[in-house]
């Protein structure tokens, strides 16, 4: 660790990107610290620079804009949990992240921002926001552009990179006929999962009209398994198609996850159970 | 850019009700500042990871783990330890009078997050069922009593609370 790192406290996103963009590798972004402190202790992370954007009021909040939900990055799991807009317009959401672990003591300070940008593949609710085709907008060189978190999350070790800064998350509310719910497996000591899934499920009568399934901690990052579930549709949920979707979504787990959490040719078994599993529960709560 | 660099940094945090203003180190850890700093050893290092809850304290009236709070960003937060529980007269508070009474510790390692968890449902929830109980403790770990004697005193401290 350096013996003396130093300590930036930006008050504008301006000011925020300006000392990024200044600073070379050893300086990291803190907010709540929840992702980086546990490292930072046990010497895994050694920065020299402190850069603390708590104090940035653009970063906080959770407003609707034009019919989208806009969620700052600086909120914490905790408000998550108990906003009323997220709990009425994108409740799945507010499930995964009660599911997070660590306590109220993680939820008080974890941000979601921090969950995002650190693409932890045991994180709870990257998952979620996938399926809920969330964008969020970036702060680079004084320009914020919108883009699908889907199309950022493609190296989990470089995360946004060192010169960008996540501004906030935007969503769509989930039509109020869907059914969604979030499984987690959870076997071992302290908060992780083994596996996990996310799913909407829309239906039309009996059938199955709309499905989105991403699961969770089996592999780097999340997996939409959205495309390889697309034979649901059309169909009336059943004992066969049940075997099926479990069947389909452990396939699509290429690379599967072999560590504390289990050995990868369980934790790709258990993706197809957790898949079939928040299926069934969000056709449950179709309605 | 380097002007905004500090090598040290001030803050101003009202703990247990008294004002400290101190000039700390970039890197300094909140359990580190209470422990080290200002000897409040009531506040337990454990796993250091934010698993284990041993180091928790109170940060503007919600509860956090002190080995992952970083010191520095915490300006002028409002801060309770374990110490700042008990009542002006030194006598023991509602919650850990229950606690004593039901006999909610063993070793009483885990106590910093089991109270003031308990103080924080308390403070927002009026009639907290069992699962409320479950998700506010669900950041502590106790490795002697089993949980059954804490949800026993948490029981014990809503009843009191309620006839008060």
């Amino acid at each position: 660790m350096s013996l003396h790192p130093s300590f930036a406290r930006p008050r504008t996103l301006d000011q925020a990107t300006e000392v990024i963009s200044s600073l070379s590798s050893g300086a990291i972004i803190i907010a709540g610290g929840q992702e980086l402190m546990p490292s930072i202790n046990y010497g895994v992370l050694m920065p020299q620079v402190y850069i603390d954007i708590g104090q940035i009021d653009a970063l906080k909040g959770i407003t609707e804009v034009d019919g989208s939900i806009h969620i700052g990055a600086l909120t914490v799991h905790r408000d998550i949990q108990d906003n009323k807009i997220i709990r009425s317009k994108v409740p799945l959401l507010a499930c995964a992240a009660a599911k997070i672990g660590g306590g109220w003591q993680v939820h008080n300070r974890g941000t979601i921002g921090g969950n995002i940008v650190s693409m932890h593949p045991l994180y709870d609710i990257l998952p979620s926001l996938i399926a809920l085709s969330a964008e969020v907008e970036i702060i680079k060189d004084g320009q914020i552009r919108r883009v699908a978190l889907s199309d950022i999350m493609v190296d989990a070790t470089q995360g946004l990179g060192s010169d960008s800064l996540l501004v906030r998350v935007v969503l769509k509310s989930t039509s109020p006929g869907a059914g969604w719910a979030y499984e987690k497996l959870k076997i071992t000591a302290g908060g992780y999962g083994s596996a996990n899934a996310a799913a909407i499920i829309t239906l039309d009568g009996k059938k199955i009209a709309g499905l989105r399934a991403v699961v969770g901690a089996v592999t780097e990052l999340p997996l939409d398994v959205s495309d390889a579930l697309s034979g649901c549709r059309g169909q009336v949920w059943s004992d066969r198609l049940s075997e099926e979707v479990e069947a389909k979504a452990s396939a699509a787990v290429k690379v599967p996850l072999s560590d504390h959490q289990g050995d990868g040719d369980w934790r790709k078994a258990m993706a197809g159970v957790m898949a079939r599993r928040a299926i069934e529960a969000a056709i449950r709560r179709v309605g | 850019m380097e002007d905004m660099l500090e090598d040290t940094v001030l803050v101003n945090l009202r703990i247990n009700g008294n004002l400290h203003e101190l000039e700390i180190p970039a890197h300094r850890s909140l359990l580190d500042l209470l422990r080290d700093d200002l000897k409040l050893t009531g506040t337990h290092m454990g796993c250091m990871t934010g698993h284990c809850g041993a180091c928790t304290v109170s940060i503007d009236g919600r509860v956090a783990k002190s080995c992952i709070t970083l010191a520095a960003t915490l300006g002028r937060a409002k801060i309770t330890t374990i110490e700042g529980l008990m009542r002006d007269d030194g006598t023991l508070s509602t919650i850990q009078q229950a606690f004593w009474d039901n006999a909610g510790f063993q070793c009483a390692f885990c106590a910093p997050g089991m109270l003031l968890c308990t103080a924080e449902l308390l403070a927002t929830n009026s009639d907290p069922n069992d699962a409320d109980i479950d998700t506010a403790l669900a950041g502590n770990l106790c490795r002697c009593t089993g949980y059954q004697s804490i949800r026993r005193a948490v029981k014990a401290a809503i009843a009191k609370t309620k006839e008060a």
